[in-house]
């Protein structure tokens, strides 16, 4: 499993495109501190059409809509992030433990992970939503910890191969420890499908974060392209256009990148793509 | 197999206890965040207190659960106070309707997702394949309520040819034909919506399985034979192509038709389990919410099981590997 990431994405055209089209959703992320005051601020001037005061008009009570669109990317960005990171944690320490250690431990480990992953992960989320209305940080940690055992399974397979592999084998003679083998040799040798899975977790966190505030369950003070779709909604017979389809657009964008780096990068964990 | 149908019943555990535990986590008096605020400040203290011992929330948690799980098994989901009546009565009164959108979306889009995603890989690399591929990857990406909102406003709102909401025409009192037509009109465009949203994953599985089969021997064999491409096509390599079609993907794709479904209802106002569940939602109508969440999760591990099992019989290969 020598694969390198970069050159894979450099390779192909919808890699370079997905990256490019994420670069351009950071720069626009950067901008929300600058964008703070006119997001909340509520001006007399409500609904009105995009003009050069208000590139994308105004909403209901006034405020800018593309101010309150940068804003909503640093939201989306951060759940994004703060899933990769923490799904991350959580299907690595599980799924590398599972495979490292054996036993007892890694039956038990295996039946959790196949069970959640019959689960349905967003009805999950609503229903744990529904009671507890969670903010930013809350769920983050909802998002994975119901999306983790997508990546564990995977890890921990590969660690077992790993782990019979030569150069693992005489390190471990030579008397290295648990922790050693494991950021010298196996976790190098983990990097590209951990390349995969944080493109797949970022798919999953916007679509639910989305879908989440779609539906109106999200923190109310919480400003993300899925509460704005909500708000903008509740007025579509006004026809209100230009409230209602930039936040779609941003988002689908933004998942459409995600899927062309997911395409890009899909030969890694199916190498038989590579020669059909 | 029976390791796989395990699995099932631990998540519908998980799920069941969830729904339990989550109301008696929350501060303050369970039967408050069973019933919501609203409700039980409606309520009077006998009504209270036959609840209570309803839920034996007076008891131990070990004899809470098990009447919770007996009342389950009957059916019993607790009344719902926004509509005064049993929780399974009002889901009733709803799921035809979701069960007709997904049913039928769920057909048109299968049987075209794959019969394009077959002709595709076949003219692999030409330019009827690129667009088609493109198009899919971009679709794939459409989150299905904001394909339900583009269609809403240019079909139904600019352009008036379609109803705003609902799944019928309110007080018409339509009868025979005209009421099968109205029915018709109104699931036009949540249909159109639900094919646009599931045909992509179709497509790209039902092109990437063929692809994979394209150099197989066999159909070099079948080709050589002198048979039609058609028949090389669809009966030998679309047999195996298909296979994938319905596998693991198959099980996550029965879980995004009916998360998709709940959006599309909601967009359309169409008066599914979607719509109930949004409507519980706002109205903290936690009976109905709980109810409708447990039943949709039922409904999806059923189908993921279904899905499973049929795997197995389309590729022997399966059963006979552990």
């Amino acid at each position: 499993m020598h694969i390198k990431v970069t050159q894979e994405i450099r390779n192909s055209r919808s890699g370079g495109l997905g990256i490019i089209i994420l670069l351009l959703f950071l720069i626009l992320g950067c901008l929300s501190p600058l964008m703070m005051k006119q997001a909340t601020t509520q001006t007399g001037e409500i609904l009105q059409k995009p003009s050069l005061d208000h590139i994308f008009g105004t909403n209901d009570v006034g405020q800018d809509v593309f101010a309150r669109l940068v804003l909503g990317t640093k939201t989306s960005l951060m759940v994004t992030l703060g899933v990769m990171v923490l799904g991350m944690i959580l299907a690595v320490g599980i799924g590398v433990s599972a495979g490292f250690i054996g036993g007892w431990y890694e039956n038990l480990v295996m039946r959790i992970i196949d069970a959640f992953l019959v689960l349905p992960g967003f009805i999950v989320l609503l229903l744990l939503s529904a009671y507890f209305r969670p903010g930013l940080w809350t769920l983050i940690f909802f998002i994975a910890l119901l999306r983790w055992p997508m990546g564990a399974r995977i890890i921990r397979a590969q660690t077992k191969s790993l782990k019979e592999k030569l150069h693992v084998q005489a390190s471990q003679s030579f008397g290295a420890g648990r922790g050693y083998v494991f950021f010298r040799h196996i976790l190098p040798d983990l990097g590209p499908i951990l390349v995969v899975l944080t493109v797949q977790f970022a798919r999953t966190a916007v679509f639910m974060e989305a879908g989440l505030a779609f539906m109106g369950i999200a923190d109310p003070r919480m400003i993300s392209w899925g509460t704005i779709l909500h708000h903008a909604f509740k007025f579509y017979y006004l026809e209100v256009w230009w409230w209602l389809f930039p936040a779609g657009i941003l988002l689908s964008l933004f998942i459409l990148a995600l899927t062309l780096l997911g395409y890009s990068l899909e030969k890694i964990i199916e190498p038989r793509l590579k020669n059909g | 197999m029976k390791s796989k149908a395990i699995n099932y019943l631990i998540a519908l555990l998980l799920i069941l206890l969830l729904n339990f535990i989550l109301p008696r986590l929350m501060p303050g008096d369970p039967l408050t965040a069973i019933y919501g605020e609203e409700a039980l400040l409606s309520m009077s203290d006998v009504t209270k207190a036959e609840l209570t011992q309803r839920y034996r929330l007076d008891q131990p948690i070990s004899l809470q659960f098990s009447a919770y799980f007996q009342g389950l098994c009957k059916g019993e989901l607790g009344t719902s106070y926004y509509h005064q009546a049993p929780v399974f009565d009002v889901i009733m009164s709803y799921l035809p309707w979701t069960l007709f959108l997904v049913g039928s979306s769920f057909l048109i889009a299968a049987i075209l997702g794959t019969l394009t995603g077959f002709e595709a890989a076949w003219r692999r690399g030409k330019r009827i394949d690129r667009f088609l591929l493109t198009g899919n990857i971009i679709l794939f990406g459409l989150p299905s309520f904001f394909i339900g909102i583009i269609f809403l406003y240019f079909f139904a709102v600019k352009g008036e040819w379609f109803p705003l909401q609902g799944a019928f025409t309110p007080y018409a009192e339509l009868k025979g034909i005209p009421n099968l037509m109205d029915i018709l009109e109104h699931a036009v465009l949540p249909i159109c919506t639900m094919v646009l949203f599931f045909m992509p994953g179709h497509f790209l599985l039902a092109r990437s399985s063929m692809l994979n089969l394209l150099k197989e021997p066999f159909v070099l064999t079948a080709k050589a034979k002198g048979l039609t491409p058609q028949r090389v096509r669809y009966v030998h390599a679309g047999r195996n192509a298909l296979i994938p079609v319905v596998t693991a993907a198959g099980v996550q794709l029965a879980t995004r038709i009916i998360t998709g479904a709940l959006f599309v209802e909601i967009v359309f106002a169409y008066p599914g389990m979607g719509l109930l569940l949004f409507q519980s939602l706002q109205n903290r109508d936690y009976p109905v919410i709980a109810g409708t969440l447990t039943l949709v999760t039922i409904l999806v591990l059923t189908l993921n099981f279904i899905v499973d099992l049929l795997y197995g019989k389309l590729d022997p290969r399966q059963t006979h590997a552990h």
